[in-house]
């Protein structure tokens, strides 16, 4: 593991943040999380702990009730928002794929947020991009003949490499994955998540990715960040997240020490300042 | 031996209870839509409708000696009757007419033509004959009654064009999670309001009265009206979609109009044909009323026979529009079938 991926200088800052929603619900409370360049950082924790409303702070699509998220040094802001959210690509659980759409439409829509109005609603994309999508979609394993298929028609396994293929067409500098193997069958989970993790790798893509499976998240982070009722109740290695961990981040019961301070002077996640 | 699940005797439950399904309540709100029934039949006169009927039932089956309905009826029927198909026109008066180069089926024929002159002697009224030659189309009125009939179409179609061309940005701005602000959304939902809340017959009369009479009229008339009820119904589509693939596209950053264009307008776009196929098939019939009010199309041509007495060419009218909108059911029922 090279040291710059755990100890590296931060892409994600969580400053503080804190969320509660309308009715009351705390679904994060002063989370303080820095994320290094090119980190897979995994985010374990029971239903409602508040994975996926962490993720969402980082672009925006959650606005946090206190502390703030930066990126690169750049406060996530009203006027910042829109500049960052093209850095930051997004998966998700359910593919959030137009369904009705060709799977070569959903990997163009990728691209929405940086080609002209016209080109976009004519649908005439530039053939480098064209050339692009078909890259990627060839990399995510689809075959050409699924080019003109309606996303919807397609497996859930194979939705989700659309899905991917969409998320990488802005050669994203973060990868948010939210659950992005929830609804998918061990073999392929395994195929998705090296997947996104080989393409983060080569391009040097920070991923923050929220699982439900221990022995996925310990064999592809980097980092595992354990949640619990909108707090990090666990930052480590996935060596150090050990059994007893586990049934403690799930359970909520046999906590030794304090690990909200120790883990993280243990794993040497005590980040240089930017 | 199988044991049923034990019933639990009556009364024994606190907390879980059926009710029988009907109590006073229900036989109070039968008792109100009676009266609200009684009340609002007496002031439309349905009681009187009734005894009409039935006095014309029995009038046709021989048991009344009169009844108003069917002398009204028949009146109508005989004066009606035949319906006309042909056209005479006397060819002094055909300015442009070659004797041989004769419309389809035409033929020229010498009439006799009866007309009571006053007699500048006798300062009496004589009949007076006199041959005249006139141009006979045998089918010439039910060509121009094709012909109207296709502007209608052609009226219908551009009604609905200009509805879907008109009701596609009004629809952005009345869907509330599109919509840049409170009040173009409340300005763009009270506009399709308006559009809907106006009849187009009644749009029609003043359209007349801005553009003339003539088809310009119909069609803005029907595509306002169109547009109003497109628009609130495209704005509903957009509200309810499916928010995942929006949010996807709202993730990255697309923008508004292209997450609308690809994160919505594809899923919606199936409910969006019916809708405009529906109006479609609305103004096709509304295309055939309207002229009456003299926005152009067949209805036109009607209300000016009926207004000249012309009632054999009414009937011929009527029977026109018949096989119109039979033809058009027949094809809307096989096309609903293709597409669901
Ligand atoms: N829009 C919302 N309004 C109110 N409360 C919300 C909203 N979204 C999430 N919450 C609450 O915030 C808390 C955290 O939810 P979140 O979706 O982040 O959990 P999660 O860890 O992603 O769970 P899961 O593993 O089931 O996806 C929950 O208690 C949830 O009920
Ligand atoms: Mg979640």
């Amino acid at each position: 593991m090279p040291d710059r991926i755990l100890k590296g200088e931060a892409m994600i800052h969580f400053d503080n943040l804190g969320k509660a929603w309308p009715d009351g619900t705390k679904a994060l409370s002063d989370i303080s999380l820095h994320i290094p360049r090119g980190q897979f950082c995994v985010i374990l924790g029971p239903s409602g702990a508040g994975k996926s409303t962490l993720l969402r702070a980082v672009n925006g699509l959650m606005h946090p009730t206190q502390g703030l998220v930066r990126i690169d040094g750049t406060a996530l802001t009203h006027a910042t928002q829109k500049q960052l959210r093209r850095r930051i690509a997004m998966i998700h659980q359910h593919f959030n794929l137009t369904s009705r759409l060709s799977v070569a439409a959903n990997v163009l829509s990728g691209l929405l947020p940086v080609v002209s109005t016209p080109r976009a609603l004519t649908g005439w994309f530039r053939s480098e991009h064209r050339r692009k999508a078909c890259g990627l979609l060839q990399r995510v394993g689809l075959a050409p003949t699924h080019l003109k298929r309606r996303a919807g028609d397609l497996s859930g396994g194979q939705q989700q490499r659309v899905g991917i293929a969409r998320a990488f067409m802005l050669d994203p500098e973060i990868v948010l994955a939210d659950e992005p193997v929830a609804s998918l069958d061990p073999k392929i989970s395994r195929d998705i998540l090296t997947l996104i993790r080989d393409a983060a790798r080569e391009q040097n893509t920070t991923v923050l990715c929220s699982l439900h499976q221990i022995d996925l998240a310990r064999e592809f982070g980097d980092r595992i960040v354990g949640m619990r009722d909108g707090k990090i109740v666990f930052d480590g290695t996935p060596a150090e997240f050990t059994d007893e961990r586990v049934s403690a981040l799930y359970h909520g019961a046999h906590w030794e020490d304090p690990p909200k301070k120790a883990e993280p002077e243990a794993a040497g996640f005590e980040l240089a300042h930017v | 031996m199988q044991k049923p699940i034990p019933v639990p005797a009556p009364g024994s439950q606190v907390h879980w209870h059926l009710d029988a399904p009907y109590s006073l309540k229900h036989l109070l709100i039968i008792a109100a839509i009676l009266i609200v029934l009684i009340l609002t039949g007496q002031r439309t006169e349905m009681d009187k409708m009734v005894m009409m009927t039935t006095e014309a039932a029995g009038k046709l089956l021989g048991v009344a000696d009169d009844s108003q309905v069917v002398r009204g009826l028949s009146r109508v029927a005989t004066s009606m009757w035949p319906p006309v198909f042909g056209e005479t026109e006397e060819i002094s008066r055909l300015p442009e007419f070659k004797r041989d180069q004769l419309p389809f089926f035409a033929h020229v024929e010498v009439q006799e033509r009866v007309e009571q002159r006053m007699n500048s002697e006798t300062l009496q009224l004589e009949p007076h004959s006199e041959s005249v030659e006139v141009l006979v189309k045998p089918v010439g009125y039910v060509v121009t009654v094709f012909i109207k009939m296709i502007e209608t179409l052609e009226i219908a179609l551009w009604g609905t064009i200009i509805a879907v061309i008109l009701s596609a940005p009004l629809a952005y701005f009345a869907a509330r999670n599109y919509s840049p602000n409170q009040a173009s959304y409340t300005a763009a939902r009270g506009f399709i309001s308006l559009l809907r809340s106006a009849p187009e017959l009644i749009v029609a009369l003043f359209l007349v009265l801005a553009y003339g009479f003539g088809p310009i009229a119909g069609v803005l008339a029907l595509g306002l009206h169109a547009a109003g009820f497109l628009g609130k119904f495209y704005a509903e589509d957009i509200e309810n979609a499916d928010k995942k693939p929006q949010e996807a596209l709202e993730a990255i950053g697309a923008g508004k109009l292209k997450t609308l264009w690809y994160g919505v307008v594809p899923q919606v776009l199936p409910q969006y044909i019916a809708y405009t196929a529906y109006i479609l098939d609305r103004n096709l019939r509304m295309a055939t009323v309207i002229g009456l009010v003299g926005a152009g199309g067949i209805g036109q041509e009607l209300k000016g026979r009926f207004d000249m007495f012309q009632y054999g060419h009414v009937m011929t009218i009527l029977i026109a529009i018949f096989i119109f909108v039979f033809i058009l059911d027949q094809l809307s029922a096989r096309i609903r079938n293709k597409l669901i």
